[in-house]
């Protein structure tokens, strides 16, 4: 095994995740808060933490329908983001539009512009559903590296 | 020519370069998962801090438009550079006496600041609003936990200088303090000296930005600051350079105030030190980041320019009164 | 002070709390709202649950020769409000407790709970008709005493006429049997 393979196998322990709030009502955010606050979730047993900065980001999770005010801004910070990255969708706004679907500011779903990765639908999801699509993410950026099939 | 080589040697293996490192990286894996455990976790596994290093070997590196690119990209380095050779200047008391035994407690001292200057280097480089806040906050705090450093460093220096030339004096050299604290007894059993130990306990979380004073690289308020346009293996020797302070500023805690040993035999000294250096950690950093929030950045400087330098101040009066 | 000391002691002592999920197991509350589920026994296709569904996740479409119609649940756009399982007047709809929704994206759209309901025609006249579930016939001619089995593949109109002559029978049963006695 190559050294470039080995450090690859390696990154994948270490998922840093960045979130960004496409015009969500907070319920998903304060869900993703408690995975890294409260004990019980956890979410840094897996080598995760919560970033600020979109350059330090592999996996984005992505909140609310995209309201037509935030669209270009979360589109600049996902293009920020360095490849490999995989892209969460938490939520059912940012997946379908959930109850703001067809609604005069909403320019969602986000995968008419972003490639998605993971869905994790709920209104808002579970923890655990969330620890879930941050395991289910990670077997994807090993895809995405080339190591698995 | 050999003393250059043996020099080089010291910067790049050990002490500094890759012990430093491999200790740096194993403290900031014990503090992350004792941090944990405080908190009722789990916590990421021990050599965390080598697995994140690895993964940002292989991100792609971004470089903003409109940055200065020279510096963006000289600023990681230079601060890499500062750490290694500033770790070489760490004596173990009873393994190694130290790259250097004459005023090298200066040296120290001006080494000190380059992670922070490189910081805000780099952060000024990458132009960006946040990193400019980042930039203003991290000179500010530098102002501020510097200061009492000095006033530590002094007290240190003139007690064993006064103790050894009998009048009025002053030993800047590490090593000779390490050896007079070995016949003489530790100076953090010192009662003249307890103020300025617990003024560095104080200075230990601000020049690591760890948690009450995590100002400058605030990643809920100005997300991350200086750092925030860094990524892969940039950022990679930042964390280096971090895991790098840590054993520089710890060594240089333990040097300062408890530099016994307890056997002739070096590896036994070398466990012992690294044990020491662990329980200062846990104390100042570890302890402290589990319970507390963050302080605004005047609240900070307030802090810092009245509690330790009132203590540094007090020991300081107490060596000159005594 | 020694107040957080204690705090912080005491966690270190209890040790970590944390569920060991996903590589164990983990709690479900007993109220949790799951997947939604719908039992095709008992849809008669009202159109209640799409009226009420908040978020728009429930269609039913007649098929196209209008033998029946097909009802669905798209999962990634319920917000799990339950108000379908409320206004259900037939107790069709259902909330499990199954939360296990993380997929990966492209399977965003198998992500549907779909039943296909023919329509059976009217023992009496042939009309196409969706026939009532049998508790809800039972709970529909609890007071009288129609038979719920003998009128179940009726259409509305049959089963009317088919009811009303029951209860003229019985009451002329009843009457019969009140003057013997």
């Amino acid at each position: 095994m190559s050294l470039d393979t080995m450090l690859k196998k390696l990154s994948v322990s270490s998922p840093w995740l960045f979130r960004i709030n496409a015009g969500s009502c907070n319920g998903c955010d304060v869900e993703l808060a408690t995975t890294a606050c409260i004990p019980r979730y956890d979410v840094e047993r897996f080598g995760c933490k919560y970033c600020g900065s979109p350059r330090h980001a592999d996996i984005v999770l992505i909140t609310g329908p995209l309201t037509a005010r935030m669209r270009d801004r979360v589109l600049r910070v996902w293009h920020d983001i360095p490849e490999p990255k995989v892209t969460v969708a938490v939520g059912v706004c940012p997946i379908s539009g959930g109850v703001f679907r067809e609604g005069y500011s909403i320019r969602g779903p986000i995968d008419r512009y972003i490639p998605v990765d993971v869905n994790v639908p709920g209104c808002p999801p579970r923890p655990q559903a969330i620890l879930e699509s941050v395991v289910l993410a990670r077997s994807i950026w090993l895809k995405k590296l080339g190591l698995e099939k | 020519m050999t003393d250059t080589l043996l020099g080089i040697m010291h910067m790049c293996i050990f002490p500094g370069g890759l012990f430093a490192l491999a200790i740096g990286f194993l403290f900031k894996g014990i503090d992350r998962r004792v941090e944990a455990r405080l908190q009722r976790r789990v916590g990421p596994p021990l050599l965390q801090p080598w697995i994140d290093a690895a993964k940002l070997l292989t991100k792609e590196t971004m470089i903003p438009k409109t940055a200065c690119r020279q510096a963006f990209l000289l600023a990681p380095v230079f601060g890499f550079t500062g750490m290694a050779v500033c770790a070489a200047f760490i004596p173990i008391a009873g393994v190694f006496d130290g790259l250097s035994n004459m005023g090298d407690l200066l040296v120290i001292f001006y080494l000190l600041p380059i992670p922070a200057i490189a910081i805000m280097l780099g952060g000024s480089a990458s132009s960006s609003p946040f990193s400019a806040i980042g930039f203003s906050r991290e000179m500010l705090m530098m102002l501020a936990y510097e200061t009492p450093l000095l006033m530590i460093l002094l007290s240190v220096a003139m007690l064993v200088g006064k103790s050894i030339a009998g009048t009025w004096g002053a030993e800047f050299s590490l090593l000779k303090i390490v050896l007079w604290q070995q016949e003489n007894g530790s100076l953090g059993l010192n009662p003249s000296m307890i103020p300025a130990f617990i003024a560095y306990l104080i200075f230990l979380p601000g020049t690591m930005g760890a948690i009450p004073f995590d100002i400058p690289e605030a990643e809920t308020e100005i997300i991350e600051g200086p750092l925030l346009e860094y990524g892969g293996p940039l950022l990679a020797l930042f964390q280096i350079t971090s895991a790098l302070k840590t054993f520089v500023v710890l060594g240089l805690g333990v040097a300062l105030f408890f530099p016994g040993v307890i056997s002739q035999w070096w590896p036994i000294n070398l466990i012992w030190f690294i044990v020491k250096c662990l329980v200062l950690m846990l104390i100042s950093l570890t302890l402290v980041k589990s319970a507390t929030g963050r302080f605004r950045i005047d609240q900070a400087f307030r802090f810092y320019i009245t509690v330790p330098m009132a203590l540094a101040l007090c020991s300081l009066i107490l060596v000159w009164v005594i | 002070m020694a107040g957080f000391l204690k705090v912080l002691f005491r966690n270190l002592l209890e040790g970590p709390c944390t569920d060991p999920y996903p590589f164990g197991k983990t709690f479900s509350p007993p109220s949790i709202r799951g997947k939604v589920l719908i039992n095709p026994e008992l849809c008669m296709g009202c159109g209640m649950c799409v009226y009420s569904c908040t978020a728009k996740a429930i269609n039913i479409t007649p098929l196209s020769d209008a033998s029946g119609y097909t009802i669905t649940v798209w999962r990634n756009t319920c917000c799990l409000c339950a108000s379908c399982k409320h206004y259900c007047p037939m107790g069709a709809m259902s909330i499990s407790d199954d939360w296990h929704l993380a997929h990966a994206a492209d399977e965003k759209y198998a992500l549907v709970e779909r039943h296909t309901i023919k329509f059976t025609p009217c023992s009496n006249c042939g009309a196409m008709i969706r026939p009532l579930p049998l508790p809800m016939l039972k709970r529909l001619y609890a007071a009288s005493d129609v038979d719920p089995e003998k009128i179940r593949s009726l259409c509305p109109k049959c089963r009317q006429i088919e009811a009303a002559s029951q209860i003229v029978q019985n009451s002329g049963a009843d009457a019969a049997k009140a003057e013997n006695s």
